[in-house]
């Protein structure tokens, strides 16, 4: 029972790393619908860095770095180019999923190092989205540059006019957050699950996308959500520790996902938006070019 | 940029007529297959011979061609299953879930008809596959109209929805063919019970008879969304919902009937490919391999810019493309997935070549002489 709960937490640090990334573009007004994308580049160019060289390391700064790289290619479509980001979001999925099934593919297999060190059991990437999570909240809402980052998600025309950058604002969120992402999909493959496979992610990307917006754009509410769809993508896995024989476990496969719906309907409705008073971001999706 | 007396100099696009359109599409494919080579030279692989390969494979092969043509087929109804709800400004990425959903129904029909257990059913043929057409659209449109529902009623993201969907779908086609689910293959490896002989469609010189649904739908969609009160309808919703609820059209109902349109359609791509395509004739092992190259649909909507009589040549191309690549792959020893790259490789050439659709090059003579 406690590894379940120990296992359910590393599922959600996954989940609360790549949401976390998300949610600092958002906040500057960029929608990355591609995080499954990012993902996966981060996850298995991290993998395959790590089978090489036999350093985890080199994995987790390679795949942090190409999430950063992939953000910044968000950024250029949308911020520079003004493109729509849902567009460009999609490719970056579409290029993440089609690019790294072909490039991952000879590296099919476990990854045969030897596993990181748990702290108390856990994995230690669950004290750093504890840390990250306290952190972001902490720029976000106790720092000028989190002011200036919020303030060019909600009205870039005012941010400029007082002195703000909007473009190279979104650029620092863009590129951070694919960072993140980059990096929880390296968890995802040195660390939670160290095999790789063919669109080995199943849609943790886009569960982390409903996340972010389940979340209110605060980042304790998305831990405790992750918290929440980390033990539930568990139970799914395993539903033979509390409930044996009840429904085929190809029904509880869907259960994360169905679970996802109900909570997306739950925080569209009105109560549920004047009691925790929606906070999207006024410019989310909407390109700014400078007149 | 500049050279000499001339400067190179960005301009809006006023407006972009169709074949300006065409013409940007088409040196984005050809850019794309041009970063693709990349891939194929660091494989080792000589690219003009690789394409050599995939185009005569896919386009003048007796093996190949019709291969491309059941892909096209099946590419130009998950196109068509996008461009509906694009027209309206929503995305549709269900496909795959809503191809699942119209294919698990139409075997439910022939479940229900006892053709599992008797391997025959007592009704004509021909009434048996209509129904099995209506149900595969019944099924693809039920799972569409979920997510048409709640964008429609709770302005949910209808990309989450739709991507959930996909994956609920995945795990629900597994319930059913394997593991003693109620349409697994007596055989059983993990397959659906296969068609019986006298319930497979006849062909017609070597394509499946779906072909015919398909550019039937293109020119009946081409009718719909540019001769109709509610193609019209629907383009308004897609430039301003909030303007558009003014003029009296419905914020609930539009992307509640755009998703059931799109999901009809992904439906028959599922009876496309699992029971009217030679040589399968049953909900395949590798059913998310099919449900994962509905993502070309988007592409080819995307490329085509929604217009349904543009994406029958690309889908044909697209359909080639991707058979042709797999082609390759086996026969140069590459390894597996060059197909899915270069979905991947098109798809981001395109998002950059989005920008050409707003903004043209232009040559401007800085010293204002000729």
């Amino acid at each position: 029972m406690a590894e379940f709960f120990i296992r359910s937490l590393d599922a959600s640090t996954i989940f609360t790393i790549a949401a976390l990334g998300e949610l600092i573009g958002q906040r500057s007004g960029i929608l990355n619908v591609g995080i499954e994308g990012v993902m996966l580049f981060g996850a298995t160019l991290g993998f395959i860095t790590a089978k090489t060289t036999g350093s985890y390391l080199l994995g987790f700064l390679v795949g942090i770095a190409v999430g950063g790289l992939i953000g910044l290619l968000h950024g250029i479509f949308s911020i520079t180019l003004g493109g729509d980001q849902v567009v460009s979001g999609m490719g970056i999925w579409i290029l993440g999923f089609g690019l790294t099934t072909y490039i991952g593919s000879p590296y099919t297999g476990p990854l045969g190092m030897e596993r990181i060190p748990t702290i108390l059991g856990l994995s230690p990437f669950f004290f750093v989205a504890i840390g990250l999570t306290v952190i972001i909240w902490f720029i976000l809402s106790r720092t000028s540059l989190g002011l200036r980052i919020r303030s060019v998600g909600e009205n870039p025309e005012v941010a400029e006019v007082s002195g703000i950058s909007v473009a190279k604002t979104r650029y620092l969120c863009v590129v951070g957050g694919g960072m993140l992402m980059g990096f929880a999909g390296a968890i995802y493959s040195l660390d939670y699950n160290p095999v790789w496979n063919y669109n080995f992610l199943l849609g943790r990307g886009f569960i982390a996308l409903a996340l972010v917006f389940f979340s209110m754009w605060n980042p304790f509410i998305l831990l405790g959500g992750s918290i929440l769809f980390g033990t539930l993508w568990q139970l799914s896995l395993n539903p033979q520790l509390f409930l044996p024989g009840l429904m085929s476990r190809y029904i509880w496969r869907t259960v994360p996902f169905a679970i996802t719906l109900g909570a997306l309907l739950l925080m569209s409705t009105k109560w549920f938006r004047t009691k925790w008073g929606a906070a999207t971001p006024e410019a989310l999706g909407q390109p700014y070019v400078k007149d | 940029m500049k050279i000499g007396s001339h400067e190179l100099k960005l301009e809006r696009r006023v407006s972009l007529s169709g074949w300006q359109a065409t013409g940007i599409s088409i040196l984005a494919i050809i850019v794309a297959l041009a970063i693709f080579s990349i891939i194929f030279i660091l494989a080792g692989v000589n690219p003009l011979t690789a394409y050599a390969e995939i185009f005569s494979y896919a386009f003048a092969n007796p093996f190949g061609l019709p291969l491309t043509m059941n892909r096209s087929i099946f590419i130009l109804l998950c196109t068509y299953a996008f461009i509906i709800p694009f027209a309206a400004g929503l995305w549709n990425i269900g496909m795959a879930g809503q191809l699942y959903a119209g294919s698990l129904a139409a075997y439910a029909v022939l479940l229900a008809l006892g053709v599992k257990e008797f391997q025959s059913a007592e009704l004509p043929t021909t009434l048996v596959i209509l129904m099995m057409l209506i149900a595969a659209m019944l099924g693809g449109a039920f799972i569409g109209g979920i997510a048409g529902f709640l964008k429609g009623k709770y302005n949910i993201n209808e990309i989450v929805v739709t991507m959930m969907l996909n994956f609920m779908m995945f795990w629900v086609v597994s319930f059913f063919i394997k593991e003693g689910g109620i349409f697994m293959n007596p055989g059983g490896r993990g397959e659906s019970f296969e068609l019986p002989p006298s319930l497979q469609p006849s062909l017609i010189f070597g394509i499946p008879f779906t072909i015919f649904i398909a550019l039937g739908a293109a020119l009946l969609l081409h009718f719909v969304l540019h001769k109709t009160k509610i193609g019209y309808e629907i383009r308004a919703y897609g430039e301003n919902p909030t303007a558009a609820a003014y003029a009296g059209i419905s914020n609930f109902s539009m992307p509640l009937l755009v998703f059931i349109m799109g999901g009809a359609l992904a439906g028959l791509a599922g009876y496309h490919y699992f029971g009217a395509v030679p040589g399968v004739y049953k909900i395949a092992r590798n059913y998310g391999y099919f449900g994962d190259l509905a993502f070309y649909g988007i592409i080819c909507g995307l490329i085509s810019r929604g217009n349904p009589l543009a994406a029958i040549p690309v889908a044909l191309l697209f359909g080639g493309l991707s058979i042709g690549a797999r082609f390759v792959q086996g026969k140069m020893g590459m390894s597996f997935g060059v197909d899915f790259a270069l979905l991947g490789v098109l798809m981001i050439t395109l998002v950059a070549f989005q920008f050409f659709y707003r903004y043209k090059f232009i040559w401007e003579n800085s010293k204002g002489e000729p």
